[in-house]
């Protein structure tokens, strides 16, 4: 009886010693967390990146800038869906007090977190850059790390063969006269479709809800001209005649396009399609380069490839480019050390890194690397010779895509025509708007 | 020893105001430390050091009457603790962002009942309730008649009974999401393929709505069968021997004998079934993310296989409205709720009367 007694205690003061321990060091961690960082005092910065095809390259950039400096950099990638995006994350971590340093955001983002952003005005690289974010009230609050660009993008090889000079391709009737000249050698090129347009809702909603439908409100327009987003923003207002224009144009697009793709395709269809050289055009921008680049078939039978615009107006020769998405310092985070590191990340070894291994095209002026990202000379061109219109559409109003991909969907099955197209935009927008 | 020495007394009393004590000062530590001042290292031992003698000190607290009381409430006390931590607390937390304008990350105003007005205003919501309950009504009947029959043929006598069960039920074994992937591909490419159409099932409303039944009984049905052969297996085999000695033959067995037997077990799966089916996510999910175009009243909606649970989901995740996805999940909860309890009264009424 004595001995069970003790047996008893002992054990208790065992547990009762290990629950001090492990509570002391708890207690430590999360003293860092819940305090925003002031327990990092050894030098860590943390970096949430919504970009999962450049994860390995930013971990390879982080162990440089340790080596360099002896500050140690967390990188955690989220994304690369529509169902886990890295802003879930960030509310996550916001409720558990463990935010990041420096995290991902997309335009429309930034109001969220008005106020809790560090300013990075006045830091060295803003001198070096045009396409840093800056907010209404003038603080700089986001950092560009890559630039991308969107318009209709060519298998340049394909289009030589048929005669096709991409550079015309500047009105509605020389696509129209371009996509009857490849359709009309497509069995000889073995092409399954002219082009490649995929507009399932659930698969690439982002595709046309986002990118295909900013160059309704971007194309052809001076980068800060914002008529059409202030329009659409304004209680989900279009401009009935650019919208006409604009979907008689994605109809000639659906004409010549893979009606099986265009209704059911995935991403990976649209690749596969691409790739293999089966189709002269198609409906995405520059990171699609990296799909290629990955893809076997490409590997193989690699052909050259560019970028036009999509201009459903005559006259339209710009693309959608800029940054997608920047880097932005949280304000209780560790903003020194970030400042510091995204400082060195605009300099020469770091650029070397994201432009020659990461694929992404510099928005910084004196970068003299150039990815061998297959559409970067092209996006690069677009960009010196001042022909990028604004990214616009990252600042409607967050969720509209999923609507408006569906329009594009039946839009592409035939279930609207033109006219129903675009009343049915009007009417899609101005209740999510009203909502 | 009835009474308590005083020695005793105080002791037991020192040790409770000592735990207490250190409880507070752990948390006061922590107040300065969040506040941005003097971070004091030790409060986590100090807490849970703090926590311990507590639990000492009512422990010995001196009372012989409720001596007992205490040490069931300190057995109990883990549980609740973390009942309330994950269950309560948070429910508390959801209804009340409901009234606010909570937007996932901060919230600048109580706005009453408005969420509550503004998510009846809504189409896609009053559509994806409409959907919830005829998806729930048809699931209900087909999972239960199917995995019935399943379970009819798996307590027959028939060759490799094992593997047919096995099998049966292995769907149920793979997550909702993979599920879903893997129906995608067959509606998709296979089916467009055999049927030669352009498009797939999954690109109507309608259609994709067929289809998530279709997939949700292939899970489902095995799950259900494996209960209803539990209760099969469990009707009395003199029961059935008397019947068949009086003559009655198959059909007469199952209605007279076998199905009224098993009351117990349709009432177990009928529930099952049922608030599983309202929860239905996973392979909306995966299989459609809600997509669909629907013309509701004059409306055109976007959402046309979306049921409750994922229009919350994209209330709040994709729209960014956390506050009025707050309120859906409330009125969630109270359909959910209502339901379980009609059907739990009414059934139970059904097995006394038996």
């Amino acid at each position: 009886m004595r001995g069970k007694k003790f047996l008893t205690a002992a054990l208790c003061a065992a547990m009762a010693v290990s629950l001090v321990a492990c509570g002391s060091n708890g207690g430590g961690s999360n003293g860092g967390g819940s305090t925003g960082g002031s327990g990092k005092g050894d030098g860590e910065v943390t970096l949430l990146n919504g970009k999962p095809e450049i994860d390995t390259q930013l971990q390879a950039l982080a162990k440089k800038y340790t080596d360099e400096t002896k500050v140690k950099v967390n990188i955690q990638t989220v994304g690369g869906s529509n169902q886990a995006t890295a802003s879930d994350t960030l509310k996550k971590d916001y409720q558990a007090g463990t935010m990041p340093d420096i995290f991902v955001a997309e335009t429309n983002q930034f109001a969220n977190w008005e106020g809790m952003l560090a300013d990075l005005k006045g830091e060295k690289w803003t001198s070096n850059t045009d396409v840093e974010y800056v907010d209404a009230s003038g603080a700089t609050i986001g950092y560009p790390y890559q630039v991308e660009a969107h318009g209709m993008a060519y298998n340049a090889d394909i289009l030589e063969k048929c005669g096709v000079d991409p550079t015309k391709l500047t009105s509605y009737s020389a696509y129209e006269d371009a996509f009857k000249k490849i359709d009309a050698k497509k069995s000889e090129l073995g092409l399954t479709a002219v082009v490649d347009y995929g507009a399932n809702n659930t698969n690439l909603g982002w595709s046309t809800g986002t990118h295909l439908f900013g160059h309704y409100l971007d194309a052809g327009l001076a980068m800060t001209d914002t008529k059409y987003i202030d329009l659409l923003n304004n209680g989900g207002q279009i401009d009935k005649d650019r919208m006409t224009a604009f979907a008689k144009f994605v109809d000639l697009i659906q004409k010549y396009a893979d009606k099986t793709v265009a209704v059911n395709g995935t991403y990976d269809d649209q690749t596969a399609l691409f790739a293999k050289g089966k189709a002269a055009f198609v409906t995405q921008g520059s990171w699609f380069g990296a799909n290629l680049t990955s893809n076997d078939d490409y590997k193989k039978n690699s052909f050259k490839v560019g970028i036009a615009p999509v201009a459903f107006i005559d006259g339209i020769d710009t693309i959608l480019g800029g940054p997608s998405s920047y880097w932005a310092v949280y304000k209780d985070g560790d903003v020194d050390l970030a400042k510091a590191f995204l400082q060195w990340c605009s300099e020469d070894t770091a650029q070397q890194i994201l432009v020659e291994e990461a694929g992404l095209v510099s928005p910084f002026k004196d970068c003299k690397y150039t990815a061998k990202d297959p559409f970067a000379a092209a996006v690069t061109k677009y960009m010196n010779d001042g022909k990028f219109s604004g990214w616009h559409t990252f600042i409607k109003k967050d969720g509209l895509q999923n609507k408006t991909g569906q329009v594009f969907q039946d839009f592409a099955d035939g279930k609207l025509d033109v006219d129903k197209f675009v009343s049915t935009m009007e009417s899609v927008c101005k209740s999510y708007y009203a909502s | 020893m009835n009474e308590f020495s005083a020695g005793r007394k105080a002791v037991s009393f020192l040790i409770l105001l000592a735990g207490i004590a250190l409880l507070v000062g752990a948390l006061i530590f922590d107040g300065i430390a969040s506040s941005g001042g003097y971070d004091f290292g030790g409060r986590g031992a100090m807490l849970v050091c703090g926590i311990l003698v507590t639990i000492a000190g009512i422990y010995l607290f001196p009372t012989l009457k409720h001596h007992r009381a205490i040490v069931y409430g300190l057995f109990l006390f883990p549980l609740l603790f973390t009942f309330l931590l994950t269950v309560i607390i948070p429910m508390c937390f959801g209804i009340a962002y409901s009234f606010t304008d909570w937007n996932g990350i901060r919230l600048t105003k109580v706005v009453g009942f408005n969420n509550y007005i503004a998510m009846f205003k809504r189409p896609e919501f009053l559509w994806s309730i409409i959907v919830t309950f005829l998806f729930v009504l048809l699931n209900v009947i087909l999972v239960n008649v199917i995995g019935f029959l399943l379970a009819l043929l798996c307590t027959t006598k028939i060759k490799a009974l094992g593997f047919f069960r096995a099998s049966y039920f292995l769907p149920n074994l793979i997550g909702g999401i993979v599920l879903g992937y893997v129906w995608k591909f067959i509606f998709n490419k296979v089916l467009t393929q055999i049927m030669n159409t352009e498009t797939s099932m999954l690109t109507s409303s309608g259609t994709a709505l067929i289809a998530i039944v279709v997939v949700y009984i292939w899970q489902y049905g095995g799950y259900i069968m494996l209960i209803y052969i539990t209760g099969l297996t469990g009707v009395p085999a003199d029961t059935l021997e008397a019947a068949s000695i009086d003559g009655a033959n198959a059909w007469q067995t199952l209605t007279k004998i076998k199905i009224p037997m098993i009351a117990p077990t349709i009432t177990i799966c009928t529930f099952l079934t049922l608030t599983s089916a309202f929860k239905q996510f996973d392979v909306n999910l995966a299989l459609t993310n809600g997509s669909g175009s629907v013309n509701f009243f004059g409306n055109y909606i976007t959402n046309g296989s979306e049921m409750l649970a994922l229009n919350i989901y994209h209330t709040a995740f994709t729209e960014n409205n956390y506050a009025l996805s707050q309120a859906e999940s409330v009125l969630f909860f109270i359909i959910l709720a209502i339901v379980s309890i009609i059907q739990v009264r009414s059934s139970n009424k059904k097995e006394v009367s038996l």
